[in-house]
């Protein structure tokens, strides 16, 4: 049984009396431990699909289901790293880590939880930056603090939208290592959203093309590289590159047209 | 015209040139110092002062009363305590009024602002409430509740409350939808989001408002006072004036100055506390 099913998935959204079509009914099953990567220009309904299966959207026509039930309401059982970080302003970064393992639903013994959220920081490189608040922070600082606050409760599904696009290269590349390892190590299932093919191809084992609006699944492309995969150096290898420019071809028609160039 | 500037500014080359005949640089640069301007201040106010104690006239006497004998009814006040009192009922009054206009006022601003439909019913209510100039209702409190410390009461809370309910109501609205989304999807239960997100993102909404209101609640205090009470230093000043003794309006009228002052210093205070806080 997929984890993750949209059958026939459509999203509509109206906007000043005029209906605008984000989703064509589009057909996607992610497989449990899977890792799929969705590229495509801006405005293709990328993270409209992610909105869906956390259930803070509802689709127009058919139907998202989460572990073969039709998702209704907010779905709890997936960590959803928005594309705006969504830090609590008055917490620091260390409180805003913690703030999943402070409710009912997770809640553990003190000292277990210090250590979790001191790993995390140690993970996220953010050691020295505990006590900071979010406004101190940095654009890539906040990604981070945001990443490590939803991997903090091993939800067993991410939803993660464009987490990494506000990190320098190296950072980013340190950054989809520990993903990688976190993911695989905890078998989680993974949706992750990118404008960086590169990205997509490294981490992923199924990319999406998405056509420009209205969105919908121009191409689906099974990444065939051995894990674990180097990410400082998989760019490098000619499986990667070929990947790469078939999948560029795809990508570079949506984009033009997405943006109107 | 630039040459006449040049002389008077108190610079260096002025005060220089104030040795050879030119008296006016040297007074402005004496002015410009910390201890001539407490000195000019002093002296402005000694001469006022006995301009006021030593006019000649009977009549304006009567009328104003002078500043000698001003501070003696003060000292006569603060000997047998009448001052004390009615300094307390002041106090007392305002400070009742303020806690219980707070408190109701938070509690419904959080509550309408977690069920928008029944504040969407009640709103033109509350508008049209809450831009009556609330002392209207003064003497209809005086009525029902008598010239004690209840309608005083009454007058402040009610002032203070819709004060505080719309800054309160517009923090709620101002928190950030996203910042709930995000929590819900944690799997955080409702009264989660409410003490995790929404209260402590509109606590600073509700301190401006819980600020502003307690010069309101001042105002207002002494505004009751002056409209019927039978205590306070708002009855001081109506009680002393209504009976022609000008020596006993202008002794609680320096009193109500006193307190102004001493509010203001206190705010300033808790402000710039708290603006510190907020900083680090």
């Amino acid at each position: 049984m997929p984890k993750v099913e949209l059958s026939a998935v459509s999203k509509a959204f109206v906007t000043r009396d005029r209906e605008v079509q984000a989703l064509q009914p589009t057909d996607l099953a992610v497989e449990p431990q899977e890792f799929v990567a969705l590229v495509g220009p801006s405005g293709c309904g990328k993270s409209t699909i992610l909105n869906l299966i956390a259930g803070l959207l509802q689709p127009t026509g058919g139907t998202v289901r989460y572990n073969g039930a039709a998702v209704q309401g907010v779905n709890r059982a997936v960590g959803y790293m928005t594309q705006k970080d969504t830090l609590l302003p008055w917490r620091t970064a260390a409180d805003n880590i913690r703030i999943a393992l402070e409710l009912k639903c997770r809640a553990g013994p003190r000292a277990e939880v210090e250590h979790r959220v001191a790993q995390m920081i140690d993970l996220v490189g953010l050691n020295g930056f505990e006590k900071h608040f979010p406004t101190e922070l940095s654009g890539g600082m906040r990604k981070r603090v945001a990443l490590a606050r939803t991997l903090i409760y091993e939800p067993e599904t991410l939803l993660m939208d464009e987490p990494f696009g506000a990190l320098d290269a190296q950072l980013k590349l340190l950054m989809l290592d520990q993903l990688q390892t976190l993911t695989r190590q905890r078998r989680m299932t993974v949706l992750f959203v990118t404008h960086d093919l590169g990205e997509a191809i490294t981490l992923a084992d199924r990319v999406v093309v998405f056509s420009a609006r209205p969105g919908r699944i121009r191409t689906i492309r099974t990444v065939e590289l051995p894990r674990p995969r180097d990410v400082f150096r998989i760019r490098f290898t000619e499986a990667f590159a070929h990947l790469h420019e078939s999948l560029w071809d795809e990508l570079k028609d949506e984009v033009t047209r997405g943006t109107d160039v | 015209m630039s040459g006449t500037r040049d002389l008077t500014s108190p610079s260096p080359r002025g005060r220089g040139l104030g040795g050879a005949g030119f008296a006016v640089p040297d007074f402005q640069a004496f002015l410009s110092t910390p201890l001539g301007r407490s000195l000019a201040r002093l002296l402005l106010a000694l001469v006022l002062l006995a301009v006021w104690q030593y006019q000649p006239s009977d009549k304006l006497r009567f009328w104003m009363s002078g500043p000698i004998q001003i501070v003696a009814r003060l000292w006569t006040w603060l000997l047998d305590g009448s001052l004390w009192g009615n300094v307390g009922s002041t106090l007392l009054a305002m400070s009742l009024g303020y806690v219980i206009g707070t408190s109701i006022g938070i509690a419904l601003g959080l509550l309408f602002g977690l069920m928008p439909r029944l504040h969407r019913v009640l709103s033109p209510y509350i508008t049209a409430l809450y831009a009556m100039p609330k002392i209207a209702l003064a003497p209809l409190f005086v009525i029902v509740l008598g010239i004690g410390i209840e309608s005083k009461v009454a007058l402040v809370a009610i002032t203070v409350f819709f004060l505080v309910l719309n800054s309160t109501l517009d923090g709620v609205r101002n928190v950030d939808r996203d910042l709930v989304r995000a929590l819900s999807v944690m799997g955080a239960t409702h009264s989660e989001v409410i003490r995790k997100v929404l209260i402590p993102a509109t606590l600073p909404w509700i301190f401006t408002g819980m600020r502003i209101a307690v010069r309101y609640a001042f105002t207002n205090t002494l505004l009751a006072e002056l409209i019927a009470s039978n205590s306070g230093i708002g009855f001081m000043i109506e009680y002393y004036s209504g009976v022609f003794d000008a020596t006993g309006t202008y002794a609680a009228i320096l009193v109500l100055v006193i307190m102004s002052v001493g509010l203001t210093e206190l705010l300033t205070q808790i402000e710039a506390r708290m603006s510190r806080g907020s900083a680090g």
